[in-house]
């Protein structure tokens, strides 16, 4: 080939392979970009007056002078929407009898619109579900509640053979000229004043617990599971795991017995994890009985199970990166081998230990399949301690997925679905930063 | 070295503490594990959350992984309350009578299986033979029902559902459904599908229509309270709690399975979308009566609530 | 210097005295030893639990899973392809399922091997020291990222997206992207090969066609045998007539072209080599910017996650494997007089051939064992697409199977719906040992093979 052919591939493999890194980079910003734009939106939003009272209510939190003061002004605001509504419902009750039936449920539907915004309207009974006691307590719903109130949306069945296109009818023209006309001009107008939102930083979504199964409050009882979890699969798999290194590395000698151990340790980080939650449930709660039900503790093993291959490569490594001379200088002084493993090498080898202890955490924080049978339900309170040995917890991973499929007003809790996925990825981005930073740390203080 | 122990002793305590500050409750006073169907899974949550703000103390948890899984747990001793959208069959029974466990029915609601489909598919209403066929593969295109021509996206549930039992012995009697449905895990999953899919079908509880998707009127009936009571509409069923024996009265687990018979329960039940099971009526107006003739008093917004938790 | 004695610091005793007898007893130094056998005892008991717990897992697997071929058999769960668990009676024809592992599993391979290993020779060979401690934590980040997350992605932002309009759009724009450098920069080569000996050109194309022809007869042939020999098929020959082809390209010479015509040559083997690469990619295109795709969870959505998954095993173990192929035979190919491209294509990448196979062995293995994103999006139909490669038909995988059925099986209540999940579960143990196994067969080989072995 010519040389400039050659320089030309040359060229172009250096472009493939930059092109490469960059589509894995493109890659993590699609990935991470949604997550992050719209998890924030689950910490950083305008919160309207409804937020505030349901916090205020369910959580203490704020003042509540201030709410009064708040709560008396919007009611002004408000006040033309009820007498409307009221001023239609006399027109109903005027009405002969067999219109009235009809023309009842017609007001029913703009009177429930009406509650979506707004909360309860004045002479309704307290609803049973916590989430209808209150109107749209984030701005961004309450502009969808509001578009449903003001517009009808209607399909173009025209052409059956097509489906329909979608359309946007104001919902005013079927109410011209009776006593609700007014209502729909003036929700349009005033809903700032109505509902007076203000941007809110709830970093309190991370400690509040959730109410009516998310629809108002936060993820504790998510993050504690996530927590009681980690430390646990993390007390389980690390004495093991730190033993296990230490036979490996200073008393395994290197015959086929041992190449076996290793090859089986191997293998086991290799295991679906799925077929950890199949074996957690049918070993440690179906015939070990840990625990009467599902619970942390039976979460906690099946994790410990699934990290401790990752913890006994962790502590190999680091063990093996102490130097010789450490260990060749306890035992000229004539300390026994045990001892210079426990007061001179593990000590030196403790960051490297330690790095490998908080990645696998990350791994275990993120795992989904090992504890849907094991550890997770979808609904629970903040566990205390010594309930964990016997009770089950939610926990982030499941919950994602439990609120993105089952919950049956997923499109309202989209904000909360979003804020745990990022918390569950800073949490583990965190975890391995600060691994990252200790390996660097170790890496400065090793070579000197 | 000093400094790594100091780490790990402020580590442990911070989790001594934090555990125990957080179970803010004095002891455990009673574990109420509910475990089952994802169509009963609003009911049971909304039931926890309100026994237990009126019960502090009293941990309730809710799983929803299916009918079936609920029956096995309640079998195995690992849940007191199976939320089930089905009656238990033989070999459930059988198997847990086996092992000392008598499955007593506590019916909370009742349910409608709707069918439904994207609000853009102009179909006003379809048979239940029409449904038979579509999920057997043999109607594989809108069009052949007179709709747009786009390819039919069946989404099923897991055979672990209660509602899946239903659907297969209502609609499907029986028959087998194509190999190219799709199979999702929950109520919410099939209207997340149908909400975003133009062309899908699928089947959910009552309680989980919305505005993202249509109910179809099967065999010229609408799925609604009145249908589902009266017995008008053809795919209807009970929602159960299946207990080990019936619970022994005065315990919280009593007060649990029985709250579906007070009016908040019921009440409960309704707002969520199911039909009740007595013929409840709605406070407030709409519904079978007449608004009261006597004009609603006007009141303000309704105020913050009081410092003490309501009883 | 006075008679007395040093005298001593009050305490100073202490340092005098030995803490312990210098000389062990014959007693002590036998119980030190007991307990020093004792001890390693009981680490080697430890760690062997550590290891046996695969084992133990293997024998509660397996014990629950065997039950299943002793009632029904092996026939019908390998090679049925109907699934109805549910039925009366029941069926547990598997054969979709594992199909559908495969097809996710291929699928997650073509964006994850060439991404992969391109990005990992660019990180250890082409990219600078500084750039390089930037990139690194990027390919970390998308390790750790836990798969929960990757399923949500692909439930709540990538489905609706490949089912909407911009879906084809972009699937299309995906195409131009890759397909477009990649097809100019063999135009090039092959115009550049073709100027001088034109007649290997022909007989690489020519080999290639053929080769292609004839695995198409052949799966067209198997194809009523089953879909799985259709795939396997492709999967072996495609790379054989690739290899084919370059050793063609390699031996084959023919008649060279004299100096004067070669600029004409090389002109016209441009065009017409252009010219048919851009009616390829053209139409392939096109036929991607017209597709109607009506369900988003399918196993495309799926195999673009799962890949996206797998890059980071195969970035690391691959540059691991670059990095150990040592500089004396960069130097030497240099020293040779090859470009940069021609040390990593001709030298370093057989080189690391190995290491790299390994890689993607790992790799894939993630991809095969990953439950909650395959459960979420990838519509869990259990059928074989029509046609094998239609990666927009839902399908079902062995993981998503487990996962979505374990609840309803009971061994008391209906054992073969409960032993047929082990089942699965055994399969999938059985592949990730294997894959395990045939990865550090594959590192070791050179070892081997320098040993004499």
């Amino acid at each position: 080939m010519r040389i400039d052919s050659r320089k030309v591939v040359d060229r172009a493999t250096t472009g493939l392979g930059l092109l490469s890194i960059v589509l894995v980079a493109g890659a993590l910003i699609v990935l991470l970009a949604p997550i992050v734009y719209r998890g924030l939106g689950a910490f950083v939003f305008r919160a309207t007056v409804e937020h505030r009272r349901a916090h205020f209510d369910h959580f203490r939190q704020g003042n509540r002078a201030a709410l009064e003061a708040e709560l008396a002004a919007v009611a002004a605001a408000r006040q033309p929407v009820y007498d409307a509504l009221a001023a239609q419902a006399a027109a109903v009750r005027a009405l002969p009898r067999r219109e009235r039936r009809a023309a009842q449920e017609h007001l029913e539907e703009v009177r429930n619109l009406v509650r979506a915004l707004l909360g309860p309207l004045p002479g309704d009974p307290e609803p049973a579900l916590i989430r209808d006691r209150y109107g749209a307590r984030r701005w961004d719903r309450a502009a969808v509640a509001l578009h449903n109130l003001l517009y009808v949306t209607e399909y173009d069945y025209s052409d059956p053979t097509r489906l329909g296109r979608k359309q946007y009818v104001p919902r005013v023209a079927q109410w011209r000229g009776t006593a609700l006309e007014p209502l729909f001009a003036h929700c349009a107008a005033h809903a700032e004043d109505m509902l007076r939102p203000r941007w809110t930083f709830y970093w309190r979504f991370l400690t509040d617990d959730s109410r009516d199964a998310h629809m108002i409050g936060g993820i504790w009882a998510e993050l504690l599971g996530t927590f009681y979890l980690t430390v646990g699969a993390i007390l389980f798999a690390v004495p093991m795991g730190v033993l296990s290194a230490i036979y490996l590395v200073e008393y395994a000698r290197d015959n086929w017995a041992v190449r076996a151990l290793r090859s089986c340790i191997s293998t086991l980080a290799g295991v679906p994890s799925i077929v950890f939650g199949l074996f957690g449930l049918a070993f440690f709660i179906n015939t070990l009985r840990v625990s009467p039900s599902k619970s942390v503790l039976a979460g906690s093993l099946t994790l410990a199970a699934l990290i401790l291959p990752l913890v006994i490569r962790a502590a190999e490594e680091a063990i093996r990166a102490v130097p010789q001379t450490y260990k060749e200088a306890a035992l000229s002084v004539g300390a026994s081998r045990w001892r210079t493993i426990l007061t001179v090498i593990l000590p030196a080898a403790l960051p490297g230990i330690l790095t490998g202890v908080v990645i696998s955490m990350g791994r275990a924080a993120g795992e989904t399949a090992p504890i849907i049978f094991t550890a997770a339900v979808s609904v629970g309170p903040p566990l205390a301690v010594w309930q964990t040995l016997s009770s089950p917890t939610p926990a982030l991973p499941w919950n994602i997925y439990n609120l993105a499929t089952e919950h049956a007003a997923a499109d309202e809790i989209r904000h909360v679905q979003y804020g745990m996925v990022l918390t569950l990825v800073v949490l583990v981005l965190v975890l391995n930063g600060a691994a990252i930073i200790l390996r660097a740390r170790i890496a400065r203080r090793l070579t000197g | 070295m000093r400094w790594n122990r100091t780490v790990t002793c402020g580590l442990l305590l911070i989790l001594v503490v934090v555990g125990s500050a957080t179970g803010q409750e004095k002891a455990d006073k009673a574990r109420i594990e509910i475990d089952g169907s994802t169509t009963v899974g609003p009911i049971a949550k909304a039931f926890a959350q309100e026994y237990m703000s009126r019960h502090p103390g009293v941990n309730i948890t809710v799983s929803e992984s299916g009918s079936g899984n609920g029956a096995k747990s309640l079998i195995n001793g690992t849940c007191a309350i199976a939320a089930m959208s089905r009656f238990m069959k033989d070999a459930e029974f059988k198997a847990a009578v086996e092992k000392g466990v008598f499955p007593v029915a506590h019916p909370v609601a009742l349910d409608g299986l709707a069918i439904v489909v994207h609000p853009s598919n102009p179909i006003a209403g379809i048979t239940i033979d029409q449904v038979r066929d579509i999920y057997a593969g043999r109607i594989t295109n809108w069009r052949e029902l007179g709709g747009p021509d786009a390819r039919i996206v069946k989404v099923s549930r897991d055979t672990n559902s209660g509602t899946y039992e239903s659907f297969d012995h209502f609609v499907m009697n029986g028959q087998k459904i194509a190999a190219d449905a799709e199979y999702v895990g929950s109520n919410g999953a099939i209207k997340q599908r149908v909400q975003s899919t133009p062309a899908a079908i699928g089947f959910i509880g009552l309680g989980f229509l919305g505005r993202g998707v249509k109910a179809l009127p099967v065999n010229g009936v609408q799925p609604t309270n009145a249908t589902v009571q009266s017995g008008l509409y053809p795919i209807a069923r009970p929602l159960y709690f299946f207990t080990n024996g019936y619970p022994t009265m005065g315990t919280h687990l009593y007060h649990f399975c029985t709250l579906h018979l007070t009016p908040k329960g019921q009440e409960i039940i309704e707002a969520i979308g199911f039909v009740p099971l007595t013929h409840y009526p709605s406070p407030g107006g709409g519904g079978d009566r007449d608004t009261e003739d006597e004009p609603a008093p006007a009141r303000p917004a309704t105020p913050p609530a009081t410092d003490r938790p309501k009883e | 210097m006075s008679d007395a004695p040093p005298t001593l610091a009050p305490g100073g005793e202490r340092w005098l005295a030995p803490p312990r007898p210098l000389l062990l007893s014959d007693r002590t130094r036998r119980v030190q030893r007991l307990l020093g056998a004792l001890g390693q005892g009981a680490l080697l008991v430890v760690t062997s639990s550590s290891a046996l717990a695969v084992l133990f897992i293997f024998y509660f697997i397996a014990r629950d899973a065997v039950p299943f071929f002793q009632l029904r058999g092996f026939r019908e769960f390998f090679t049925g392809a109907a699934w109805y668990p549910a039925a009366n009676p029941p069926q547990f024809g598997a054969y979709p399922i594992f199909i559908g592992s495969l097809l996710v599993t291929l699928g997650a391979a073509a964006p994850a091997v060439p991404l992969g290993v391109a990005a990992a020779v660019c990180l250890s060979d082409i990219l600078p020291f500084a750039v390089r401690q930037y990139v690194k934590p990027v390919i970390e980040v998308l390790a750790a990222i836990p798969s929960v997350a990757y399923g949500f992605f692909a439930l709540v932002v990538l489905a609706p997206l490949l089912q909407s309009e911009q879906g084809r759009v972009l699937l299309a724009a995906g195409w131009w992207c890759v397909a477009g450098p990649a097809a100019a920069l063999l135009v090039v080569l092959l115009g550049d090969l073709a100027a001088e000996r034109p007649m290997r050109v022909l007989a690489m194309l020519g080999t290639l066609l053929g080769g292609l022809a004839a695995l198409a007869v052949l799966a067209t042939w198997l194809a009523g045998v089953g879909t799985l020999l259709v795939i396997l098929t492709w999967c072996g020959g495609l790379p054989l007539v690739g290899w084919a082809t370059v050793r063609v390209g390699a031996h084959a010479s023919g008649p060279a072209v004299p100096e004067r015509w070669r600029g004409l040559v090389r002109l016209a083997g441009l065009v017409l080599l252009g010219g048919a690469a851009a009616v390829l990619v053209w139409g392939v295109g096109g036929r991607l910017a017209s597709l109607s795709i009506d369900t988003g969870t399918n196993a495309l959505n799926v195999a673009l996650i799962l890949g996206v998954m797998a890059l980071p095993t195969v970035i690391s173990v691959s540059e691991d494997a670059l990095q150990a192929v040592g500089r004396e035979l960069r130097e030497g190919a240099y020293a040779l007089g090859a470009t940069r491209s021609e040390m990593l294509i001709g030298v370093v990448i057989p080189a690391a051939g190995s290491g790299i196979g390994a890689a993607v062995i790992l790799g894939l293995m993630r991809a095969v064992g990953e439950t909650m994103v395959v459960w979420m999006a990838s519509g869990n139909a259990p059928q074989v697409p029509q046609p094998w490669y239609n990666l927009l038909a839902p399908v079902r995988t062995l993981t998503a199977t487990i996962a979505g059925e374990m609840g309803e099986a009971d061994h008391v209540t209906g054992s073969e719906r409960y032993h047929v999940l082990f089942a699965m579960a055994l399969v999938l143990l059985t592949i990730s040992f294997a894959c395990n196994l045939l990865s550090e067969w594959i590192v070791r080989a050179p070892a081997r093979r320098r040993r004499g072995r």
